[in-house]
């Protein structure tokens, strides 16, 4: 190894030490590394648009205006009530209705967004039907983990994979979509199984809940009327050339600046209100990240990483299984955006004797659903746990662990098998 | 706190920060408290009069009559005042004052109790010489629920639209109270 290689790989290794030990906040420790490796000269500054993948930080800067704006709206806490009410006090049917609104929210927004406004509602809700909260909370986080997988949009690894390997929306959604579905059930399924017992409400209770929950106005969650018509109209909008971007040649971060952009003009919100709510912080930790692997790809370090593995693996169908699983496992301690970050580079530089296609399925669903895996696998866990203590109710790593990796272990079995039958059998 | 509590503390707080306190501030305006949930269960009522409150709302009638309680209607004049008339002015002057005053009383409390009756409800009438805050503190712990005027004990004005002793009272009760 070079010198120029061992100073890239310390540096890789020392940012992502400090941002699984959360000491520094994560920007700052992916900021700090990606300048050394820009003051060493690792990466050369003409390089540097090339690595820093402007695809995927615009694509989640105009996701973030849309739903800041969106948000000022109040149309996320009108769909928790009206989810609520739906499940009229039920508490097998608040697990099924939250799940699948909780999946189909994430598929289209960021995660911790949908948790965020989702969660205060199910502790509410819980609380109603004096039942534990904790299949409610734990079902919720792993919905969210699914159904930001289905699409290009619903997860940060998922818009990286996209814009590194040039896949469209509908390629996710037909790909990923019916492995999400799948998984949904199972999830709903097993946490239903596990928890069986505490889901129960007496007839009178449920009257009692009922009543209260029919006091409950949705429209006066809605603090704004003209902004909540225009916000879904744009979303419909959004999600509309999300599906046809390919046909239209279009790149999904256009798609995502044309809304953002749409959704300002029409609704007259002050902009500099809403752009201090973009997650300029996630933004720059993307930035620290890309030049950080930027860094070990100049050095020739990833490629060397993937003739080793290729030597062992020699087929798509053992790639698959390979990715999938590392993937999942690893992010399930590590936060997936640097996981992901790390392992495009090395798909890409197996593209010499691999088809890559079936493996940037795997990447994605190991990352996205190895999050499942423990407490602190993905950022929408750490929200719904850091809620739940806030307002007494604790979910030990334990009581995490337990369920959260056999739903990780059977949803990516799952996936897999599908990957498996759909690339490798036929 | 454990080492994993204190990571995911500071996990949540370098992902969600502000967002989740405005997001809890908007819920607070819409859902309802514990403490709200909670229907009281009202059995008796102490409704306050005095010469300040010159009439009772229709719609405070209906909502009372909705309780199904024994109603205690209490008048109470102000001992202080007739002590203050008889050293100011004379102990004849005293006792015109208070006989008018007696009879104001008792009109308003035939009238309430009248209407209240009319709604089917059981109701007390008492008239007294004391404190009128102290006293209706005092008695209201004996009742589940107190309806009083805004007006009570004092005249209103555009910038008190509420009287003081109003406020002393509810600042006083752990009971739910309807002002009207």
């Amino acid at each position: 190894m070079t010198p120029l290689e061992i100073f890239a790989l310390a540096v890789f290794i020392f940012t992502y030490a400090l941002i699984i030990s959360e000491r520094i906040h994560r920007t700052v420790a992916a900021m700090a590394g990606g300048s050394l490796v820009l003051l060493a000269n690792i990466v050369p500054w003409e390089k540097v648009p090339l690595y820093l993948d402007l695809d995927t930080i615009l694509l989640l800067a105009g996701m973030m205006i849309i739903v800041n704006t969106t948000r000022l709206s109040g149309l996320f806490e009108y769909i928790a009530i009206k989810t609520a009410k739906l499940a009229k006090g039920d508490p097998i049917r608040v697990l099924l209705l939250f799940s699948v609104v909780t999946a189909l929210i994430s598929a289209f927004l960021d995660n911790v967004t949908t948790v965020l406004l989702l969660t205060p509602m199910l502790i509410y809700i819980s609380r109603l039907m004096e039942v534990t909260p904790l299949p409610f909370l734990l079902s919720e986080i792993f919905a969210s983990n699914i159904g930001g997988m289905a699409t290009l949009i619903g997860d940060p690894p998922n818009i990286m994979i996209g814009s590194a390997a040039g896949l469209s929306f509908s390629e996710f959604l037909l790909n990923m979509g019916p492995i999400a579905f799948l998984d949904l059930i199972l999830m709903v399924f097993v946490v239903y199984l596990a928890y069986r017992g505490t889901l129960k409400v007496s007839p009178e209770k449920k009257e009692r809940i009922l009543r209260t929950l029919n006091n409950l106005d949705e429209r006066s969650a809605i603090r704004d009327l003209a902004l909540f018509r225009k916000s879904i109209v744009t979303i419909a909008l959004v999600v509309f050339f999300f599906f046809v971007h390919d046909k239209l040649e279009i790149e999904p971060a256009v798609v995502a600046l044309f809304g953002a952009s749409l959704l300002l003009f029409w609704s007259r919100e002050n902009p500099e209100g809403i752009l201090e709510k973009v997650e300029w912080a996630t933004l720059f930790f993307f930035g620290g990240l890309f030049l950080i692997v930027g860094g070990l790809v100049e050095t020739g370090f990833i490629e060397q990483i993937a003739q080793w593995i290729t030597s062992f693996v020699h087929n798509e169908g053992e790639a698959v299984l390979v990715i999938a699983w590392f993937s999942a496992f690893a992010s399930a301690i590590i936060d997936n955006i640097p996981f992901t970050a790390t392992m495009i580079p090395l798909i890409k530089a197996m593209g010499g004797s691999l088809n890559t296609y079936p493996l940037w399925w795997a990447l994605s669903l190991g990352a996205c659903l190895g999050g499942n895996g423990t407490a602190i696998g993905a950022s929408a866990n750490v929200v719904v746990i850091g809620i739940a203590a806030r307002e007494d109710i604790r979910i030990t790593f334990m009581d995490f662990l337990k369920i959260g990796m056999l739903i990780m272990v059977l949803t990516v079995g799952a996936g897999v098998g599908i990957l498996w039958l759909r690339y490798v059998w036929w | 706190m454990g080492l994993y509590s204190s990571f995911i503390g500071r996990k949540f707080k370098h992902i969600a920060g502000k967002k989740y306190e405005d997001i809890i501030k908007h819920y607070r305006e819409f859902l309802l408290t514990e403490e709200e949930r909670q229907i009281p269960e009202i059995n008796s009522i102490l409704m306050p009069l005095d010469r300040y409150v010159k009439n009772v709302p229709t719609e405070v009638y209906e909502t009372i009559s909705a309780y199904e309680a024994n109603i205690l209607l209490v008048y109470i004049l102000d001992s202080q005042i007739f002590e203050l008339v008889r050293q100011t002015l004379s102990p004849e002057a005293s006792e015109e004052f208070k006989r008018r005053e007696e009879m104001i009383g008792e009109e308003l409390l035939n009238t309430v109790a009248k209407k209240l009756e009319s709604y089917g409800l059981k109701v007390q009438r008492r008239m007294f010489f004391g404190n009128k805050s102290d006293d209706v503190i005092r008695m209201a712990e004996n009742y589940d629920m107190l309806a009083i005027s805004k007006n009570y004990g004092s005249e209103i004005t555009k910038t008190s639209p509420i009287s003081p002793l109003v406020l002393k009272i509810i600042q006083h009760l752990e009971i739910p109270v309807i002002v009207y």
